[in-house]
């Protein structure tokens, strides 16, 4: 039998993974790829939660409505990352430290 | 009639000095002839105002006996809790002020005279003379204690700067030394000025006043303030009214000086220029002495009589320390300068003996001490001009090369010993009869010193003679040679026309001196009669 | 009808103050003296009628008013006495013949100009001093005697000694000055007044004033007793400096830098007689303490000064301590309370004097001469230098010796009058002393021997010895006799110096015209073997002292060795100055110098100290300013400054580590709550 806790650990692993790409990873895409892997992490959380509303699928409708944000901001980031590209000519977070004082 | 002459007399150096201002500095020639005007016309004036005064004008306690007296209220304020500030434009002169300003008139006429060849920064330089003159003849006309210490604190600012400016190789020096001791002495008195104005009301408005007429009736004080006599204040342990008293007394005695506390004068005359070495020994020390008789003796006759004895000490001190000070000195100036501390203590001695005699000895030798030490210092100047030396056994035999010069030192000289004939003698005869006389009268002074003072006019003769014998007799040697000699030219006409009168007034007050008696008799009896009264 | 002889004698002291302004006017212009000799001989005219109009008549008094001190009024006035007009008549009758004789004496001088000027105010101020009605008033002419004696004793004032000797002069003077006005300050504090006559008159305060209990009780006011001796003291004190009295009589042999008439002028009526004038004026001042040591000082005086003359070899010398000798005498006169006697002493005096120092000059001009003739160049004051004189110059060999009897009291000279009555009076004195006081007549009579032995010695050396110059010069000597100019006064003094101008009966002082209109005091017991015995004595030893000193002088046969203590003392003049200049002369400038030391040193160190303390102070201020008080201010920003600077660090720029930071706080967090919260 398939428990919430699987679904937590699933989650948590997701998280993990997320969470050291977006640490350790020198490509700005990958750390974007991490970004998106904590994100769907949480999405599996909602709708594994969501069997617990039975009523009104809060869980499954805010698993919807962080899919679509998530894919606006993979589109925003994307785009910074070009122009980040653009200027830099690399898209090594390393590299970049003009937030530096 | 009041025509305000006095008012005029003392504001006539002011109007010079904005003269002076509008006139552009290039035109160089121009300011001592503006100051020679004024100083013309205020000795007429002056001396049209002694011929006026009239000799009964006793002055000193009661007001309508000032004479060219102008009474003006100057401010007034109400000040809540602490009553109402009463300040007046009070002036007025009586037997003892007069003198003192045909005195100041001559002496800043002679000074002129003396600056006829400076050089630099004339505009500035003959500005600060008449402000000089201004504040001084204010000092000896104010009648209100507010008015006399700006007059007398506006008197340090122009010295200053003429001692700081136009003095001598280590001029800073002695105005600074000039400056803080005076300061020193002003400071306290103001403390005094303030005390005093807190302990007297005027009978009239009943608000507290800087009159110094109120100042000295017992009358006036509120019962109970610090200075009222019947309250019997004390501070530290003493009267309120004898600290009060000394403390007034260290600030004019300073000015005077007494020994010990002398030593800005003879650093003061000898880096001055000649000019202001004449005003500060012929009026600046007078002011010392007419301010412990106007003020110390009448706002504290009491306090006068106590210490007397100590006065008296201080004025035979004086006397014998300046004199045998002075028979050391090898700069001719300082020489001079010391003897006008052993001159001065002759004032001292004669004020403190508390007789008619001693006192109107006193101020005759002021006067005679203020034209005569400003002919010394010029006859110095004279020689200063012509080789920038003044050590005494750099000349010999000056006599030879110089007979009218000579001829004006020997009869300066001897006029300053106290030759009969001459006013000084008078003046030092009368202080030590009446310092004989004091203890026979109320027993103010021992006689002896009487008898030590006459011992100054022992050691006055060995200094001065010793000086002419060592300078101007002999065979001629000088330490500048054949230069020297050429440089040391007579007396030019211009110096002759300086010397000359003061020599004849010393002459002048010597064989007659009713001149100046007669005018100063009255208040001198009216004061005695204020310290007597008291007691 | 009185008013004539006081204009009269306004005019005598008057005209000769005129010359002396007109001289100065005039300045170098008038050379010759024609202005002093005029005014000085109109002096004596109007000396002269006013003398016949007062003497033995009632004394007249006029004053003006001078000056009122307080309220006390001066006056200026004439008191006319006989003792004022035998003095005003005096004066001018010594000072005329000096005058004339300086015309040939002082001819040629640089400044001769000045010597006018100087001798005019010279007698001014000595016919005001003896006419003055008052003290205040006698003692302006008392210092302008000394005055005029400074600028005539430094009239050649390029030589130093001169114008050390004026100087000396008028210092040692100075202390009797002092002396005289602490006497009028005292007379004047007792009485109220300074007039002459009010106050020492027969009637006058003085004579009211009485002590009693060691007070002495004067009309107004009481005054320890102590205060009359004081007061006689003080006024003797005066007449010591001015006529040169031991031990003030330093300055007298120095004033012969001078001229030698003025010498004489000093000498007879003018400068030294002043002192004993003023003694005899204010007389009624003294006790008898006070005279005792008047009587002592004089006699004192009077021998030291004969003894001092004994070696001397400068011829002015040995007269100026004759001088003080007799001066000496007259003081003894005043001591024993015949003022009277001294004043007549102080007239013959006046005229032998004078002679003495005129013949002197007479004889130094014209060794003066022999050295310019001859260029020499020995001293021509020195009387070792002279000898035979007597031979050229005749006339003033007469004149000399005339005064120089006078001076031993020889009879039929004036001298002898007046010093004999001295000299019996003294002994009149002395039987009626106790004790000490009784060799005072024994000394004088000692003294008059070494004084026959002094002037003669001198004339013998000058006029009859064997010429110490002809061994230069030869055979060949060119002296002359003085001149008319020089020998006319000298003829005219020596002529005073004799009796007939005194009296008739030229042995008995006792008819002298003048004793007779001065002498109101009450007269000692008169001895009447005195009268006798004395004029013998002095008579005889003179003689013997005449002999002696001819065999010794003028025929070489001098016995003594020379160069003992006593010559040597004498020689050096008791190492008076020298004495003096330890003890006097050197601890006063000693002192002075002390005094500039505290002056520097002490009061100006405390004033430049109190400066300095002043000028740490503000330093010390300003140090605790700057690293104190700013130092706080300081360290604040610097704490805050080092805390931004180590946070700076965590500032690196990477965003991973930002996140990495985020998350871990997120964890802390988290860990927290689970922590706690369980």
């Amino acid at each position: 039998m398939i428990t919430l806790t699987h679904f937590l650990i699933v989650s948590a692993c997701l998280f993990s993974t997320g969470l050291y790409a977006v640490l350790a990873r020198r490509n700005a895409i990958l750390v974007l790829v991490g970004i998106e892997l904590m994100i769907n992490a949480a999405i599996l959380n909602l709708v594994a939660f969501g069997r617990y509303d039975k009523a009104l699928y809060g869980g499954q409708v805010f698993a919807l409505f962080a899919i679509v944000l998530a894919a606006a901001g993979v589109a925003v980031a994307l785009a910074i990352i070009l122009n980040v590209y653009k200027y830099y000519k690399t898209v090594d977070p390393e590299d970049i430290r003009n937030l530096k004082d | 009639m009041n025509l305000h002459l006095l008012s005029i007399l003392i504001f006539m150096p002011l109007v010079a000095a904005l003269l002076m201002f509008l006139v552009p500095s290039s035109k160089k020639g121009v300011y001592k002839y503006i100051a020679l005007l004024i100083g013309a016309l205020q000795l007429l004036l002056s001396g049209g105002m002694y011929h006026l005064f009239h000799v009964k004008g006793a002055g000193i306690t009661q007001e309508r006996l000032y004479q060219f007296s102008e009474h003006l209220p100057w401010i007034r304020l109400d000040m809540g809790g602490m009553g109402r500030l009463e300040i007046d434009y009070f002036i007025g002169v009586d037997g003892l002020s007069m003198p003192f300003l045909v005195l100041t008139a001559l002496i800043m006429l002679i000074a002129i005279g003396a600056s006829w060849n400076m050089q630099k920064g004339l505009k500035g330089y003959f500005i600060l003379l008449m402000i000089l003159d201004m504040a001084m003849m204010g000092v000896f006309s104010a009648l209100d204690f507010f008015l006399f210490y700006i007059f007398y604190e506006l008197m340090l600012l122009p010295l200053y700067f003429l001692i700081g400016i136009w003095g001598g190789a280590r001029r800073e020096y002695a105005a600074i030394k000039f400056f803080l001791y005076t300061l020193f002495g002003s400071v306290f008195m103001l403390l005094v000025i303030v005390g005093l104005y807190f302990s007297v009301t005027d009978p009239a408005t009943g608000a507290h006043t800087f009159n110094m007429l109120h100042m000295m009736d017992p009358a006036n004080y509120v019962p109970g303030s610090l200075f009222s006599a019947a309250a019997h204040q004390e501070l530290f342990g003493i009267s309120a009214r004898l600290l009060g008293f000394i403390v007034l007394f260290i600030a004019f005695a300073i000015k005077v000086p007494i020994v010990p506390l002398h030593t800005w004068l003879p650093d003061a005359h000898v880096e001055a220029p000649t000019p202001v070495s004449i005003i500060l020994a012929g009026i600046l020390l007078k002011i010392g002495g007419y301010g412990i008789l106007r003020i110390c003796f009448s706002i504290f006759p009491d306090a006068a009589l106590q210490s007397a004895w100590w006065l008296g000490l201080i004025g035979v001190i004086s006397i014998i320390y300046g004199a045998l000070v002075a028979l050391a000195q090898r700069d001719l100036k300082r020489l001079i300068a010391y003897s006008s501390v052993s001159h001065m203590g002759f004032v001292l001695l004669g004020a403190a003996s508390l007789t008619a005699e001693g006192t109107a000895g006193a101020v005759f030798q002021m006067i005679s001490h203020g034209f005569l030490s400003a002919g010394l210092f010029f006859l110095v100047g004279m020689l200063y001009d012509r080789v920038h030396d003044r050590d005494i056994y750099h000349f010999r035999g000056l006599a030879s090369i110089m007979p009218r010069f000579t001829a004006f030192v020997a009869i300066a000289f001897f006029a300053s010993l106290g030759l009969p004939g001459f006013s000084a003698f008078i003046g030092e005869a009368f202080v030590i009869i009446g310092a004989f006389n004091s203890e026979s009268v109320h027993g103010a002074l021992p006689r002896w010193m009487a008898l030590a003072g006459s011992l100054g006019i022992l050691l006055s003769a060995a200094y001065f003679l010793w000086t002419l014998q060592r300078m101007f007799f002999g065979q001629i040697r000088l330490k500048g040679g054949d230069e020297w000699a050429k440089a040391l030219t007579d007396a030019s006409p211009r110096e002759t026309l300086v010397m000359v009168p003061m020599l004849v007034l010393a002459l002048v007050l010597g064989v007659y001196p009713a001149l100046a008696l007669d005018k100063i008799n009255a208040s001198v009896l009216a004061l005695m009669e204020l310290v007597m009264n008291t007691n | 009808m009185q008013t004539y002889p006081l204009l009269a004698a306004s005019l005598a002291i008057m005209l000769p103050f005129a010359g002396f302004l007109l001289s100065a006017i005039c300045g170098k212009r008038s050379k010759n003296g024609v202005i002093a000799i005029i005014t000085i001989s109109l002096s004596l005219l109007a000396a002269g009628y006013t003398f016949t109009q007062v003497w033995d008549n009632a004394p007249l008094h006029v004053q003006w008013h001078w000056f009122t001190i307080g309220q006390q009024a001066f006056h200026v006035g004439i008191w006319l006495d006989n003792m004022a007009v035998l003095m005003l008549l005096l004066v001018p009758l010594v000072a005329l013949p000096v005058h004339i004789y300086s015309v040939a004496y002082m001819k040629g001088d640089p400044g001769l100009h000045r010597y006018w000027m100087y001798l005019s105010l010279f007698c001014f101020a000595m016919l005001g001093l003896v006419a003055a009605d008052n003290l205040l008033l006698m003692y302006c002419c008392w210092e302008l005697v000394g005055f005029a004696s400074y600028l005539l004793i430094g009239f050649w004032f390029t030589k130093d000694a001169a114008a050390q000797a004026s100087k000396k002069a008028f210092i040692i003077n100075r202390i009797g000055d002092a002396g005289f006005l602490i006497g009028i300050a005292i007379v004047y504090s007792g009485f109220g007044t300074v007039d002459i006559q009010a106050l020492f008159g027969p009637q006058g305060l003085l004579a009211q004033s009485t002590v009693a209990g060691g007070q002495w009780l004067v009309p107004s006011i009481s005054m320890p007793a102590v205060w009359l001796t004081v007061a006689g003291l003080a006024f003797f004190l005066g007449a010591m400096a001015k006529s040169a009295q031991f031990p003030l009589h330093v300055w007298l042999p120095d004033a012969m830098e001078g001229p030698t008439s003025i010498s004489s002028l000093i000498h007879a009526a003018t400068m030294v007689a002043a002192g004993v004038f003023l003694l005899v004026r204010v007389f009624p001042v003294f006790n008898e303490t006070t005279l005792m040591v008047i009587a002592g000082v004089g006699t004192l005086t009077a021998f030291i000064a004969a003894y001092f003359a004994l070696t001397q070899c400068d011829i002015k010398r040995i007269l100026a301590f004759s001088t003080i000798s007799q001066l000496g005498f007259m003081m003894v006169g005043v001591g024993i309370g015949m003022s009277h006697v001294s004043l007549f002493h102080l007239v013959t005096h006046a005229f032998f004097k004078c002679l003495l120092f005129l013949c002197a000059g007479a004889i130094i001009h014209e060794m003066q001469h022999l050295n310019q003739k001859h260029q020499l160049t020995i001293d021509p004051q020195d009387i070792r230098n002279m000898g035979g004189l007597g031979k050229y110059m005749p006339i003033t060999c007469a004149t000399m010796l005339i005064a120089a009897l006078a001076l031993t009291g020889f009879p039929l000279t004036a001298g002898y009058l007046s010093k004999d009555a001295l000299l019996v009076h003294a002994f009149e004195w002395g039987a009626l002393q106790q004790g000490a006081a009784k060799i005072i007549p024994y000394m004088l009579v000692i003294v008059s021997v070494l004084t026959s032995f002094y002037i003669f010695r001198l004339l013998f050396k000058v006029f009859f010895a064997s010429p110490a110059y002809k061994q230069p010069i030869g055979m060949n000597v060119k002296i002359k006799e003085a001149s008319w100019w020089l020998l006319a006064p000298m003829l005219f003094l020596a002529a005073c110096s004799l009796f007939p101008f005194f009296t008739v009966n030229p042995l008995n002082d006792g008819e002298v015209w003048l004793l007779q209109g001065i002498a109101p005091l009450p007269t000692l017991p008169p001895l009447r073997l005195l009268h006798l015995a004395i004029p013998i004595l002095t008579t005889l030893t003179t003689l013997l002292v005449v002999v002696v000193t001819w065999h010794w002088y003028t025929l070489g046969k001098y016995p003594l060795k020379t160069g003992g203590f006593f010559y040597r003392l004498s020689v050096h003049q008791g190492y008076m100055d020298a004495f003096y200049h330890v003890t006097a002369v050197q601890p006063i400038l000693k002192l002075s110098r002390v005094l500039v030391w505290v002056d520097r040193q002490l009061v100006d160190g405390l004033v430049n100290g109190v400066a300095a303390l002043g000028r740490t102070t503000a330093t010390l201020a300003g140090w605790i300013d700057r690293h104190v008080v700013d130092g706080v201010v300081n360290l604040i920003g610097k704490i805050a400054w080092g805390m931004g600077n180590v946070l700076r660090r965590s500032q690196t720029g990477r965003v991973q580590y930002y996140f990495f930071v985020l998350f871990f706080i997120i964890l802390v967090v988290l860990l927290y709550h689970i922590i706690v919260q369980a």
